[in-house]
């Protein structure tokens, strides 16, 4: 905790509660725009530089102890190995056997109940192949 | 000192709410203590069952099923209710602010309040038992899991709670060593039962909450039947391992850093020198807090992970051997040419050393995929992990439980037979384990009741005798654990307590030089001031003293 408190001046919380309410409106246009595997790329960017400003500003961590900065920066570091070293098995699990590729298995009994998309929508046939889209779209 | 029994916290204040509402850290480590050892007892039943069955091919008087239920009952009561609470809990709580100079933990109400949620915990684990038990194995692993009909929800809700005492336990410790060390005590100085138990606590807090998360997503999963591990509701069977080891290889840590903390303790003392390489064993710690979260999958090589994965994980798996065994080689120099005396504490110390070696170094061998391929779920990987959890850690916190007896209840057991005890379990645990290597190399499988048809009459043949040799001295090893907690407790009968100033190990650490033994409710009468470093034998002269009243 730290010795004395900053006060924030109300214009900068009213600031950065429009960028935020722009950079929501810039997640919604951008999610018509088809870009491939760039879309989720933005997307995850757009939502982590929203969540940045989040903890920077209104949970004051720019102004507090910088302790509480390492802290919470080091559990993101946490959640990132967690995330990495886990797609490092998911993402080359077909290396050796293509029959284990994906981590998911879209023609589960599950699926059946649902019409069978892929993430752009298009439909995906019985056999499992698609109608269009790249081939980085299993998940 | 005055003899007034207010300056003892073990009889004021007085009254059953005094204890279960107390905020003092030393009555609730205590509690952590025989709440833990209640535990420890029922699962070390259990086990000797398993191993009687063990001792013939065929199944004596218990079902498979009923032999399923034993072992996950075995594993999940001896980590979560004993292995993992029980060290931080009793002997953290009731040392950490001894050594610190403190007079509680920085949030006596949350520790308190971690007691609680470890109890309701513990009830519906118990419930469980009375419900039937389940039949999952420790690990819970899926797709068996979401459709096991034994009782997987009370157990995993059990072991979700469970986990938010061990977090908030860690999270206290931290906040006090930050913050409620007293002046002058700097990270340097601090004992390295402190460095051990901060390393603890770090991983208690960053780890944890994946199991807990884990518990949730396999509870909506059999509830709801939401897709996240079943294939057939369109989830990934090997991503609960993910989960589920990601946790757990960090808290195979939380279990032995505690034991190393007690180990650099005991030996100094009981050798009388400087602990050699204090920064080498303090940072050694830490780093093996942070490799301790990048080699999970060494778990999972038979799981059909991705080939590249199970290079990386082997690969760094092998670098967690290097601050271990800087940690070995530091306490063997730090006997080296002391005088070596061999009290009770001192001998669990020396087989620590010996079983806990043999553990960690087949834990490499393990983290060879070639290897573990051949070698996992055997009894290899059986006998693998008693060395380090049993040899390692129980054996470790028995030695920490008679060096600091005298200190949390004024009295001394007796010494001869505790001895007696220590090279019991020395013996018995090897008479025990040891064999379960060779059953391992052979291909005995784990958690199977019967073996009768695996193989040749002849292969049968030898993993009965094999097993009935191990079920033989397991009943050497309960019987030493037994008759040493007996000798304990027995220390606590009428007229033979201890003079409270009295340091029979002639230890230099705070929680003996600066109170008495059994401390006072606020552990120290005065401000305590710093007068020495922990380990400083070569500059203060201080000797055993053994004074009865
Ligand atoms: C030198 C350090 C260690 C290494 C390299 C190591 C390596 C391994 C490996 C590779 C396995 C998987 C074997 C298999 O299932 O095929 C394993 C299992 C295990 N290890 Fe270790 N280990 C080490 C230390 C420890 C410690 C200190 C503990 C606990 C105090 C521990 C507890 C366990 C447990 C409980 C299992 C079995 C889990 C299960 O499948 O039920 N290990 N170890
Ligand atoms: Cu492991």
């Amino acid at each position: 905790m730290s010795e004395h408190h900053h006060i924030t001046p109300l214009k900068i919380y009213f600031r950065v509660a429009g960028i935020l309410f722009f950079l929501t409106a810039v997640t919604v246009w951008v999610s018509y725009v088809d870009l491939g595997f760039l879309n989720i790329v933005i997307a995850l960017l757009i939502a982590g530089t929203k969540a940045t400003i989040v903890a920077l500003f209104f949970m004051h961590l720019l102004w507090d102890d910088k302790k509480n900065l390492t802290a919470f920066v080091l559990s993101l570091m946490f959640l990132a190995i967690f995330i990495i070293i886990t797609m490092s098995d998911t993402e080359f699990r077909g290396a050796i056997n293509p029959e284990i590729k994906d981590p998911i298995n879209k023609r589960a009994a599950f699926y059946d109940s649902l019409p069978l998309t892929d993430d752009h929508g298009n439909p995906i046939h019985e056999d499992g192949s698609h109608e269009s889209g790249d081939k980085d779209d299993h998940h | 000192m005055s003899d007034n029994h207010q300056n003892n916290y073990l009889t004021y204040p007085k009254g059953i709410m005094s204890w279960l509402l107390t905020l003092d850290h030393k009555r609730i480590g205590l509690m952590y203590l025989f709440g833990g050892m209640f535990f420890f007892f029922l699962a070390g039943a259990i086990a000797l069952i398993m191993r009687y069955v063990l001792a013939t091919p065929e199944a004596d008087f218990v079902t498979n099923d009923q032999y399923n239920s034993m072992y996950t009952l075995h594993g999940a009561i001896m980590i979560f209710l004993f292995i993992i609470p029980a060290i931080p809990g009793a002997l953290g709580n009731i040392l950490l602010p001894l050594m610190l100079g403190a007079r509680d933990v920085a949030f006596p109400r949350l520790n308190l309040f971690s007691f609680y949620l470890y109890s309701l915990g513990a009830v519906f684990v118990i419930y469980t038992i009375l419900a039937g038990g389940v039949d999952t194995g420790w690990t819970f692993y899926t797709p068996y899991s979401t459709t096991s009909t034994t009782n997987v929800i009370p157990m995993t809700l059990g072991i979700f709670i469970i986990g938010f005492s061990s977090i908030l336990t860690g999270l206290n410790f931290i906040a006090t060593i930050h913050k409620m060390r007293i002046k002058g005590l700097t990270w340097y100085k601090l004992p390295l039962f402190v460095w051990a138990l901060y390393g603890t606590s770090l991983v208690q807090i960053t780890a944890t909450p994946v199991i807990a998360i884990t518990m949730v997503l396999l509870i909506l999963e059999r509830l709801l039947g939401i897709g996240i591990f079943d294939p057939a509701l369109g989830g990934d069977p090997v991503l609960f391992q993910h989960f589920f080891w990601f946790y757990s290889h960090p808290a195979v840590y939380i279990m032995i850093l505690p034991a190393f903390g007690i180990i650099s303790e005991i030996i100094p003392v009981h050798s009388r020198k400087k602990v050699w390489g204090y920064k080498f064993i303090a940072y050694s710690t830490l780093s093996i807090a942070f490799i301790g979260f990048l080699v999970w999958g060494h778990h999972m090589f038979t799981s059909g992970q991705s080939v590249f994965s199970q290079i990386v994980f082997s690969f760094i798996t092998y670098f967690v051997g290097i601050p271990t065994g800087i940690k070995i080689f530091s306490w063997m120099l730090t006997m080296y040419r002391g005088q070596v005396s061999f009290t009770p504490p001192m001998l669990y110390a020396l087989s620590f050393l010996f079983l806990f070696t043999i553990g960690g170094l087949t834990g490499i061998f393990l983290g060879a995929v070639a290897l573990d391929i051949h070698l996992h779920d055997t009894y290899f990987v059986v006998a693998h992990f008693h060395y380090v959890m049993q040899g390692g850690t129980i054996v470790a916190f028995l030695g920490g439980l008679h060096h600091w007896w005298p200190k949390s209840f004024g009295t001394m057991y007796n010494q001869t037979i505790a001895n007696i005890c220590a090279i019991g379990v020395f013996i018995g645990f090897n008479g025990t384990f040891f064999p379960q290597f060779l059953l391992g190399l052979r291909g005995m499988p784990r958690r199977y009741a019967t073996y009768d048809n695996l193989g040749s009459e002849a292969l049968v043949e030898q993993y009965a005798a094999t097993h009935s040799y191990s079920t033989f001295w397991s009943g050497i090893l309960g019987l030493s654990i037994f008759i040493s907690v007996v000798n304990l407790l027995w220390s606590l009968r009428k007229n033979n307590k201890l003079d409270p100033g009295t340091n029979p190990w002639g230890a230099l650490t705070m929680e003996w030089t600066h109170t008495t033994s059994p401390p006072h409710p606020h552990n120290f009468e005065e401000e305590p001031v710093l007068t020495h470093g922990p380990y400083d034998y070569d500059k203060v002269l201080v000797k055993p003293t053994l004074k009865r009243k």
